[in-house]
């Protein structure tokens, strides 16, 4: 275990070394306008990352039904802003959380299989969307989600949410029975079942949690856009496993936290913007991304293996 | 042992083992080991758990490589990489751990992994040969054709014997293949081992029953510590004599005498308890202070008395009442919450989780109890974990360490430990509590248990373990083909209680 240990941080140390020399021959990396950039662009997949951190910490997998839940809460937030700020926030929230929570309590109290049951509420989930919306964009009623494109302190707002969730999901992870309980389960569920740990209320908990990040998500989202259509989510569902795999969360469950979620989003920004600013395409950026992964899951792999010798 | 006999008989033997030695982190598991097989031997290899003998397994089947010293191999030095490495030069395992696969046949079983399975797959030879592998195992019942998924787990382990032992190795390695067999089917395993034997194959068997290791081996090595203690002739050996090497002491015993206290009222009232195609008609009712052993062999439905009790049977039917309560009990949650701890008979899959610290493990179940409010209160959680830890016998130092790094016998303690002193806990269900577990470690959980009992728990549990049945349970209730056949409190003995647990008999 060790010696794989090490192997993974040389591996780690090495491609750090490698993308900051990359970054400070970039021509305008290291300004603060681009530090602020990287944030940003961090913050809409970091806050639903996050969250799909409990939920794969849980044993569940992963949820391929993200974005479609990201845009029916923006929907239904621009769609209610003419009752106010709080209660358009309250609206989506509450949606996307009984939306993601039904999903968790199939997972959990029927053994429903997480991959297959996402892709199908992945399905219903636009096809209402797309009902709701009658095919065309969703525009808001009034102009009051404006508050969540404010700055302060130059930072978009989505960012000090993403810097909240990231604390408020590492304490419910480390410092709750809740969370101790989510790593037993997801390490062990037959272990976790026949000691009689309560697997499906805890299950539900971390979809339920992961369905807030998701919706936060969708209300930033539909502010940023001010205007919401069925595509909104867009690439957030995959965008998000990446985040939650670079941070070496084990996709069977048992292993990860909220913090290196937060660190493998940042990671994948960073390296995403040094290809951007040396003007490699979208398509290269995509590209990288996805070898970052491999490398990721492959490491993550060797480590788990190794260590059971 | 070895030191007066001349290097040319050393060069005949067919398997030198020579100061093999192996470290995990740091911690030494194997310090320096030698012994060595002749040909046609089947040569014994015992010790306490964490004596180093599955690490020696593993060195000899090239799961893991030595640190130090070397493997010689029909008088050449092997360097073994890889499992299949030690497949190529002759050695074939039967590891602890099931590695059949239940979706395919008997036949593709046997074929799996064989080296010597030809390229272009001939279905008839290759039937017939698993038909005559399967009869020599005294399998006659089985066809080739049949899935593995319709063989209760002792056929599964008879059906991996039988195709370590039908490999044409040269040295077959048998790590405890009889944990999980009754005491016919290791009639049948000991039969096959001693025919291989007698065809010059060297035999390597790892067991923790001591008498079993006497009857059939022709020498015994006993390991203490990551070293070899004695090679032993094992017609010169009696078991008290192997504790003794195993353990440089005599193990304490427990008494089992036990005068009834009419003060402790029924505590557990179990009734008509059913399982579908298992059981049928369970009745019980169980005092506090007691324990209970249910004696039966696989498929006697003693095991589904358990595992109804705990939940996981949610189909069972009947009533059970906790102190004149009813309980819900098809539920595992339920069950918990009622006061019923399970500890199965399968620890790693079921029971332990095994990459979590021996903290975490032994608190797992009552960490809702540890909070305030929900929160973890990281202080209790360790002060609780250290007393349970010593109170279970195990090692304070290694608290930190994943449990997958404690030995057997202190991951059954672990396992066990997690279930006592709970407040919430009033009935204790095992089944097969010393699974895999040396006799020190064995005598140390029956205590625990015992204690347990003493504290006003009800202790059921099920085992195939004659002795631990004799030893442990105040009442013994035999079982066969999911009824109850008699009840015994006090004095019975193992032709007894062997006779119910295997043959048809008539109950008045």
């Amino acid at each position: 275990m060790r010696r794989s240990n090490r192997w993974c941080r040389v591996g780690l140390a090495i491609l750090l070394l490698v993308l900051l020399a990359l970054a400070v021959t970039t021509n305008r990396f290291l300004s603060l306008d681009n530090a602020r950039a990287i944030l940003a662009s961090t913050a809409f997949v970091g806050i639903t990352a996050v969250g799909a951190t409990l939920v794969m910490i849980g044993g569940s997998a992963v949820s391929l039904a993200t974005s479609q839940t990201a845009t029916i809460a923006a929907m239904l937030f621009l769609a209610t802003q003419g009752l106010g700020l709080p209660t358009a926030v309250l609206v989506a929230l509450v949606a996307g959380v009984v939306l993601t929570a039904l999903q968790g309590a199939a997972i959990g109290f029927w053994h429903a299989n997480p991959i297959v049951l996402t892709i199908a509420a992945g399905f219903a989930t636009t096809g209402a969307a797309s009902w709701f919306s009658g095919g065309t964009p969703v525009y808001p009623t009034a102009k009051g989600y404006d508050i969540l494109n404010t700055t302060p302190a130059s930072l978009p707002l989505a960012v000090y949410v993403l810097l909240a969730t990231t604390v408020v999901a590492q304490w419910i992870l480390r410092g709750t029975t809740t969370g101790r309980q989510l790593y037993l389960v997801g390490e062990n569920r037959a272990a976790a079942r026949a000691a009689g740990l309560p697997v499906g209320r805890l299950t539900v908990i971390a979809w339920a949690f992961f369905g807030l990040c998701v919706a936060m998500t969708g209300t930033f989202l539909a502010a940023f856009n001010t205007s919401a259509t069925v595509t909104l989510g867009g690439t957030l569902t995959l965008d998000a496993i990446a985040a939650v795999l670079v941070g070496g969360t084990a996709i069977a469950g048992g292993r990860g936290s909220a913090v290196r979620t937060l660190g493998g989003a940042v990671l994948i920004a960073v390296i995403s913007d040094v290809l951007l600013l040396r003007g490699y395409s979208t398509g290269v950026q995509i590209l990288v991304k996805g070898l970052l992964v491999l490398a990721v899951v492959i490491a993550v792999h060797l480590r788990s293996t190794r260590g059971r010798r | 042992m070895t030191g007066s006999t001349t290097d040319q008989a050393l060069d005949r033997a067919r398997v030198r083992v020579e100061g093999l030695a192996r470290t995990f982190s740091g911690v030494p598991a194997v310090r320096s080991v030698s012994f060595s097989v002749g040909a046609g031997e089947i040569h014994g290899l015992c010790g306490h758990n964490g004596a180093g003998k599955s690490t020696v397994v593993k060195m000899l089947s090239g799961q893991l490589a030595p640190d130090g010293g070397r493997i010689v191999i029909g008088g050449e030095a092997v360097e073994l990489r890889s499992r299949r490495a030690a497949q190529r030069v002759g050695v074939a395992l039967v590891d602890q751990e099931l590695s059949v696969v239940p979706a395919l046949t008997v036949l593709e079983n046997m074929l799996l992994g064989d080296l010597g399975v030809p390229l272009i797959n001939r279905p008839r030879a290759a039937a017939a040969r698993c038909r005559r592998v399967l009869d020599d195992m005294g399998l006659g019942r089985i066809q080739p054709e049949q899935a593995l998924s319709t063989l209760s787990i002792g056929e599964r382990q008879l059906i991996e014997i039988a195709k370590a032992l039908s490999q044409k190795a040269r040295l077959v390695i048998l790590d405890e293949p009889t944990a999980t067999l009754s005491d016919v089917e290791c009639e049948h395993v000991f039969a096959a081992i001693r025919r291989v034997a007698a065809t010059g194959c060297s035999v390597i068997f790892v067991s923790h029953r001591l008498s079993e290791l006497l009857e059939l081996c022709d020498n015994v090595t006993v390991l203490r510590d990551g070293r070899d203690v004695a090679t032993t002739a094992a017609k010169d050996l009696s078991v008290g004599q192997l504790i003794v090497q195993m353990l440089g002491e005599t193990p304490h015993r427990l008494s089992s005498a036990r005068a009834p206290d009419p003060g402790l009222a029924p505590a557990l009232r179990i009734e008509h308890l059913d399982v579908a195609g298992r059981l049928t008609d369970f009745t019980l009712t169980a005092r506090a202070g007691y324990i209970y052993g249910l004696a039966g062999q696989l498929g006697s439905g003693a095991s589904d008395v358990l595992r109804a009790l705990a939940g996981l049977h949610p189909s069972a039917t009947g009533s059970v009442e906790l102190h004149g309560r009813r309980i819900a009990f098809r539920d595992p949650v339920a069950a918990a919450r009622a006061g019923l701890a399970f500890v199965s008979n399968d620890r790693k899959s079921e029971g332990l989780f095994l990459d979590s610290s021996l903290a975490w493990n032994l608190v797992a179940t009552r960490l809702p109890g540890l909070g305030r409010g929900g929160v973890v209160r990281p202080r209790r959680v360790r002060a609780t974990a250290r007393s349970l830890a010593t109170r279970s016998g195990l090692p304070e130092t290694r608290l930190a360490d994943p449990v997958r790094t404690l030995s057997g016998g202190n991951q059954q303690k672990t396992f066990v430990g997690r279930c006592l002193h709970h407040d919430d806990v009033v009935v204790l269900l095992l089944h097969e509590p010393t699974r895999g577990v040396d006799i020190g470690g064995r005598a140390a959980i029956h205590r625990l248990l015992r204690q347990a009992a003493d504290s006003g728990l009800v202790v059921i549990f099920a085992s195939t373990e004659l002795e631990e049945l004799l030893e442990l349970a105040d009442v013994i209730l035999t079982m066969r083909d999911g009824r109850i056949v008699r009840r015994y409190e006090g004095d019975t003995d193992g032709a007894l209680l062997l006779h119910d647990m295997t043959h048809r008999t008539e109950i008045a």
